[in-house]
């Protein structure tokens, strides 16, 4: 159905794929895999005619193609599901399902049983359960994304890319979104299903194919496959040595840092934790356990109801990011570009924001010292840029990620709380920050690592806090800690 | 075929070279390029253009205007807009001309004009920031209270003579360079310091450029963002004793348009409206700009109503630059 050769693409400073291959046939569901940063999108926006390719050829439907633009693809049957949905939320379903296509009648003005009929059809015979002339901000995600596929659907699709669909639903949705798939793989649709979870992979693909550092790597058989092996495709080595050596502490080091009954209306309930110096602590628990918030409200950043935080066995009263930065807590948040960095600012400047006045006198900015330690910050955490005035929204996110636990770093001279470190970075920069993270806690700085990535959590936790649904459920030791313990916990109902 | 795999390795390279050289020098020095190039044609054209008295006359009329963006400037960057400045300017010349009978004590007149434009970027400040007010609105609604206040104060009527002392400051000079000229470069050098080198200026581009991030670095943004608002109502009421000293007039309505044309000024001069970006040299550079279409389409002699269609596509060329640029 689809077959690409010797693809490649670069833009101004990056070469997003070299010499790329990928053959996705008629009736299959064929995985794409890789690291953030392997290419998966450039690959997906090169096949739906966003992007045109440097050289190589694209085949598809058995014709040399050159594609003019995205619309030239879906012509000719490639429909691209993108995370985000491109619906109008106060229109009705069968509306949006002919969006581009309005059913008209004779005066052309659009007509509106035929739209309702019509939709009623498509969606019955791939077996969608949603209401025609249901307004689309009435429903679920789950059916949201079912009414793009819907939309996908009114033309003749033969080939559908779908990026991490499961991204924004769970459990049973996901269920009924592969049932789907495979109805209509069965119907003879090639889809080309893009994740980083490879339990889904095993359950719902056929093929799959595994993207490193914007090159082809490699095509297995499902069936013919271990998890292992993909992993070690993907990230070029195995999982072992990813962690740094870990050098363990003793579990009677001073705390630094405890916070007793911490509750945030309708996110965090009654949570207490202890941080101890020079321990990594991990905080696991699915996405929406209410970790990022307790964070946050650690921090100060986020009004908590009640509770109280101790720093070195004093209590600080109506903490502030201001204060929290005076005790010595840094806190690298999840969202770089929303929470982490002024896009608008170099890296030297990024890197000093929260320690600002240890560089000026009179009011003005000392700029040599200012570069000197921005240059030194990136020799250490080595930063890939040409200098301290280069703009961060220039660089790779690993790179961004680095800068900012630079950042914080430089103010923690007690606790550093890690929200999602190594969240859309790739392979290199994540070893980075773990080795950053336990030289950090070498030099007897408590660290609170928020993470979904069990790997992560296991690899790198001396001791690990469970959250499920704004709860604490639970604390394991270093010989309790493993993927069966923690996910336990992070799914088990409170109060049982 | 041969030359088909030649050919896009070409283009590439060419490409990156627009991107990773012309590109950055464009988007710095874009605005002060295009000023130059302007008064180059200009002079061409008429060569009176480029004359001592003409520039001297140029600078004369950049003087309040580029005071004005340059508050402008401070308060976008923050993520603002100030749209009092115009109002800010009238009362303040009328206050200080009601208050001056006798040409004594200029000093108090000059702070007794300057505090109705900190109380007003004071309450600026407070409405965007304690009360969330958007800015346009905020800034609106001072602009209108201010025009009332301004003409219950007056009756309705122009309030008389623009005292010596401003007068001597809007049209005197300091060996050859005009008063008002030697104050806007005092005031644009004192700020540009302020802005570029000073722990404040870097909390306001934090501020603009991330508010989230500018709270958890510790920056009390709202203070800063007031400190902008105040640093622009202070710069549009002095501008508006130096522009009523220059005009020689007072009435109701000194400095009426300065509002858009600040704004478009500051925009045209790499101050991003989405905060966070620009300089005060090229605020200034887009304040110039502005004066030198309204000069150059009198010197030309071409009928007055031109200068403001001119202006417009002026301001639609730059603007669209800017897109592309922020691409």
């Amino acid at each position: 159905m689809l077959s690409l050769q010797g693809i490649s693409k670069g833009f101004p400073g990056v070469q997003a794929l070299t010499d790329m291959q990928l053959e996705v046939r008629q009736g299959e569901i064929h995985a794409l895999i890789g690291e953030n940063g392997a290419g998966k999108s450039t690959l997906t926006r090169v096949v739906a005619g966003v992007h045109q390719p440097d050289t190589g050829s694209i085949d598809f439907d058995g014709a040399l193609v050159s594609w003019s633009g995205p619309g030239d693809a879906k012509r000719h049957g490639i429909h691209v599901i993108y995370q985000e949905f491109v619906l109008f939320p106060h229109l009705s379903v069968a509306e949006n399902i002919f969006i581009g296509h309005e059913r008209r009648n004779r005066l052309g003005l659009i007509d509106h049983r035929r739209t309702r009929s019509d939709a009623r059809n498509l969606l019955d015979k791939f077996g969608i359960d949603v209401d025609p002339t249901t307004l689309v901000r009435d429903l679920s995600v789950a059916d949201q994304q079912m009414v793009e596929i819907a939309k996908a659907l009114v033309h003749d699709v033969k080939l559908l890319i779908l990026d991490e669909p499961t991204a924004v639903i769970s459990g049973p949705e996901v269920t009924v979104l592969f049932e789907r798939l495979r109805a209509l793989r069965n119907a003879g649709v090639a889809i080309l299903y893009i994740s980083h979870r490879l339990e889904e992979i095993f359950d719902l693909c056929d093929r799959v194919t595994v993207l490193k550092d914007g090159k082809y790597v490699a095509t297995r058989m499902i069936a013919s496959v271990e998890r292992d092996e993909l992993i070690s495709l993907m990230v070029g080595r195995s999982l072992s040595e990813l962690f740094p050596k870990r050098n363990t502490q003793s579990a009677d080091s001073p705390v630094v840092l405890e916070v007793r009954n911490l509750s945030i209306p309708g996110r965090v309930h009654n949570a207490s934790i202890t941080l101890r110096r020079g321990e990594i602590t991990g905080l696991a628990g699915m996405v929406g356990a209410g970790r990022s918030e307790l964070a946050f409200a650690i921090f100060g950043a986020m009004r908590s109801s009640g509770g109280q935080i101790f720093v070195d066995g004093r209590e600080i009263h109506d903490m502030t990011p201001r204060r929290a930065i005076a005790e010595g807590i840094g806190l690298v948040t999840e969202d770089r570009k929303g929470q982490g960095l002024a896009m608008n600012l170099n890296i030297a400047a990024n890197m000093t924001a929260s320690t600002l006045s240890q560089f000026t006198r009179f009011g003005l900015i000392d700029f040599a010292r200012e570069f000197k330690v921005a240059k030194q910050e990136i020799e250490s955490y080595r930063i890939a840029c040409r200098g301290p005035s280069t703009s961060v929204s220039l660089m790779s996110g690993g790179n961004q990620q680095k800068v900012i636990v630079a950042r914080w770093a430089r103010t923690s001279t007690k606790v550093l709380i890690l929200d999602e470190p190594t969240r859309g970075v790739d392979v290199g920069a994540k070893i980075e920050i773990y080795r950053i993270m336990q030289e950090l806690a070498d030099q007897g700085i408590a660290i609170l690592m928020i993470s979904s990535e069990l790997p992560e959590i296991i690899g790198m936790s001396e001791r690990v806090i469970v959250m499920r649904e704004g709860v604490i459920t639970g604390e394991l030791t270093r010989d309790e800690i493993t993927e069966e313990t923690v996910i336990e916990l992070a799914t088990r109902r409170y109060a049982s | 075929m041969m030359s088909v795999s030649a050919m896009p390795e070409k283009d590439a390279t060419s490409g990156a070279f627009v991107h990773t050289k012309l590109m950055p020098i464009l988007t710095h020095y874009g605005i002060f390029l295009f000023l130059v190039l302007a008064i180059l044609v200009s002079g061409l054209i008429t060569p009176a253009f480029v004359s001592r008295d003409n520039i001297s006359n140029m600078l004369m009329q950049l003087a309040p205007l580029g005071i004005v963006v340059i508050g402008q400037a401070f308060v976008i960057l923050v993520r603002g807009l100030d749209l009092s400045v115009a109002s800010v300017m009238a009362t303040s010349a009328v206050v200080a001309t009601s208050f001056s009978g006798q040409n004594g004590d200029a000093a108090w007149v000059v702070l007794a004009a300057i505090s109705v434009g900190i109380a007003t970027g004071l309450i600026n400040g407070l409405l965007v920031t304690k009360r969330n007010v958007s800015p346009f609105l905020a800034t609106l609604a001072t602009m209108i209270v201010l025009q009332g206040l301004r003409f219950a104060w007056t009756q309705g009527a122009p309030s008389g003579n623009v005292p010596p002392f401003f007068r001597s400051i809007g049209t005197g000079a300091f060996y050859g360079v005009p008063y008002n000229v030697v104050i806007m470069f005092i005031v644009a050098i004192v700020l540009a310091i302020v802005l570029h080198r000073s722990a404040f200026g870097r909390r306001m581009y934090i501020t603009g450029g991330n508010p989230v991030t500018a709270k958890l670095v510790g920056i009390s943004s709202d203070r800063i963002t007031i400190a902008a608002y105040v640093i622009c109502g202070a710069l549009a009421a002095g501008a508006g004793l130096i522009l009523s000293g220059f005009v020689g007039v007072v009435d109701n309505f000194v400095g009426r348009g300065f509002e858009l044309d600040s704004i478009v000024a500051a925009v045209m001069g790499g101050v991003a409206l989405s905060g966070g970006r620009g300089t005060v040299a090229g605020a200034l550079a887009g304040a110039a700009i502005l004066v030198v279409i309204s000069n150059a389409v009198v010197m030309f002699g071409l009928p007055v109503q031109l200068q403001t269609i001119i202006k417009g596509v002026v301001i639609v060329v730059a603007a669209s630059l800017y897109v592309n640029r922020s691409h």
